[in-house]
């Protein structure tokens, strides 16, 4: 390998200079440098824009939109009006009955609950189908795997009429139940116990441990980064979840905040500023948490695009 | 293997076994995952064809047996037919645009550089963000008067756009916003493919003369083609779905410029209270994009011979 990098660094470029080889080199990190601001001005304006549009009223969204200036961002007077609105705090935003708050706590309950009950359930399956011996388990594995060729968006429909069968829609029920359980963190997380040496488990069952004590003290220990991995896709997942709860929760306490959002658009006047206040409190959280985990997400979506 | 062992060890004739009992134990750690995904993931299937066959809705439950008169109807009803083709045409141009452009910033942006990995970030930052705050966000942006997108493009003197209530311009309008959105999930996984490809043989190329351009013909696209594959399946069934946007922006409209087959299945189940015809388009989109992916991993398999 070395001796070929050398070689590289040999060959001549016909003509080549060493002030031309120079301007070739600056000229592409040039390029590249504002190639990649073109991209990230695309990226971050329309976040800029909703964060800012946030914090300030809503006559100044359209009183500052042309012509396009700093303030067409910037706000003139800061403000958290539309955040008060949205939370229903303030008297206009009680009038219209506006509770993001509640919303929010929906949101983070049935987040929550899914994410804890998908750590427990699908890390047994997992642990199933990578380390206990069953007959014919390579078809069970396969009635797992195969629920992921069944489109997602195409089967709510008929998935509310098995909810709404067993008399669960309108619950919160209805937003845990069918997602407790994952095909594909299943899979992810027989992936990542793969990765375990079987001596472990051997050593702890000859020290008398059961099956539940070498899951929980052998492989859970030992797969902390998959299941952080595979909890933050899930909770990113149920969090950014809308035509579910859209349709399988008809009462407004158990709106989630995502359909809150949406709802804001279907009226006959719009309130731009109340959109983006809300918009920011939904999208605010995942994308933090997204920053602070990058490594884990990136790992999980790679692990989905190359294993799968 | 096991079974070789059980007949090795002389047991007693008991049906309950020890290994029996083992077994059994086994079954209790997958058994909730197992109910889940008959209940939530292949019931839905069979009640989807139940309910298409028979009478049903919501209030009343199943009725009468209908047989195929839904199917019947949906072959005869104009705008199943204009759904579909707007799905397919909100495919065969989200995808490979989408494709093409995460391919070439995967490219680009494939290198030990803190400004390219803030890019990344900022790329990737749409993807976890919720489709409904996208899509709203890129409504206001798209708006006619007071949309910053028609602000920045009256700044350089060019006239107004009215993307949402054009309908020939919804439909792209959505597109560009979805291409935008899943970019970074696309370009993720391409990187990691191209992390793959050893460097020995970009230098073997080099050493050869072989240009930036034929080195990406001849090795990268090659070499990439199972993930390239992988993506273009994923990306296929998951556009297929689209809805979100839709319900946000356009609500199928203007002249059903946008109606998505998944949308005009909402609206027939819970705007029409017509949840039978819901549930045989359910099916046969179901079929459909179940044909979709056993003819893509066909193609897959065959790639892992090659």
């Amino acid at each position: 390998m070395l001796k070929r990098a050398v070689l590289v660094e040999r060959v001549p470029v016909p003509g080549a200079t060493s002030f031309t080889r120079w301007l070739q080199s600056a000229m592409q990190q040039t390029w590249f440098y504002v190639l990649g601001a073109v991209v990230l001005v695309i990226y971050v304006t329309p976040f800029l824009w909703m964060i800012l549009g946030s914090l300030r009223r809503e006559v100044e969204i359209f009183q500052y939109t042309y012509p396009l200036t700093v303030r067409t961002f910037v706000p003139v007077e800061w403000s958290l009006k539309n955040f008060l609105d949205v939370l229903g705090i303030s008297p206009e935003g009680k009038s219209f009955g506006l509770n993001f708050g509640r919303a929010l706590l929906n949101t983070t309950l049935v987040s929550a609950g899914v994410v804890a009950s998908s750590l427990v359930f699908n890390t047994m399956a997992a642990y199933f189908f990578a380390r206990l011996d069953f007959p014919r388990k390579g078809f069970l594995f396969l009635f797992v795997i195969a629920t992921l060729l069944i489109p997602f968006e195409a089967v709510m429909v008929p998935l509310y009429i098995v909810v709404r069968s067993l008399h669960l829609q309108d619950s919160y029920w209805a937003l845990i139940l069918p997602w407790y359980a994952s095909p594909f963190v299943i899979f992810a997380l027989v992936q990542f116990f793969g990765e375990i040496p079987k001596e472990l488990d051997e050593a702890a069952i000859i020290d008398g441990a059961s099956h539940f004590g070498v899951l929980r003290h052998v492989i859970v220990p030992n797969a902390v980064p998959g299941l952080v991995t595979t909890a933050l896709l899930e909770f990113q997942f149920i969090w950014n979840l809308f035509y579910w709860p859209l349709i399988a929760v008809g009462s407004k306490d158990l709106q989630t905040i995502q359909v809150a959002i949406a709802q804001q658009t279907t009226q006959t006047q719009v309130y731009w500023g109340r959109i983006f206040a809300g918009s920011v409190l939904a999208s605010v959280p995942v994308i933090v948490l997204f920053l602070l985990m990058q490594r884990y997400y990136v790992k999980g979506v790679v692990m989905s695009g190359l294993k799968g | 293997m096991s079974a070789v062992a059980a007949q090795a060890i002389p047991q007693t004739r008991r049906w309950w076994t020890t290994r029996r009992r083992g077994h059994a134990i086994a079954l209790l750690f997958v058994i909730p995952a197992l109910v889940n995904f008959a209940v939530f993931r292949y019931l839905p299937i069979l009640a989807a064809i139940r309910s298409s066959l028979w009478q049903y809705s919501l209030l009343g439950g199943y009725g009468q047996f209908i047989g195929l008169q839904a199917y019947v109807r949906m072959l005869q009803d104009p705008i199943f037919w204009k759904s579909l083709q707007v799905t397919i045409a909100y495919v065969v141009t989200k995808v490979p645009a989408q494709i093409a452009l995460s391919m070439g910033l995967a490219l680009f942006l494939a290198r030990e550089n803190r400004f390219a990995a803030v890019v990344r970030s900022a790329i990737f930052a749409p993807v976890v963000s919720s489709i409904v705050v996208v899509s709203v966000i890129w409504a206001l942006m798209y708006h006619v008067q007071l949309g910053l997108i028609n602000s920045i493009i009256t700044s350089v003197g060019l006239p107004r756009i009215a993307f949402i209530s054009n309908p020939d311009l919804a439909l792209a309008a959505i597109v560009i916003m979805m291409v935008w959105k899943e970019i970074g999930f696309s370009m993720i996984i391409l990187m990691a493919g191209l992390k793959g490809i050893p460097d020995m043989f970009y230098e073997a190329a080099r050493i050869d003369g072989a240009s930036g351009w034929q080195q990406f013909r001849g090795i990268t696209l090659p070499l990439l083609r199972r993930v390239l594959m992988f993506v273009v399946v994923t990306q296929t069934i998951f556009s297929f779905q689209v809805f979100v946007p839709v319900y946000t922006m356009t609500h199928g409209g203007p002249l059903d410029a946008t109606k998505v087959i998944v949308y005009y299945i909402y609206q027939n189940g819970f705007l029409f209270q017509d949840m039978g015809y819901a549930a045989a388009m359910s099916t046969v989109t179901l079929a459909i994009l179940l044909v979709v992916s056993a003819v893509q991993m066909r193609l897959l398999r065959s790639e892992v011979e090659y």
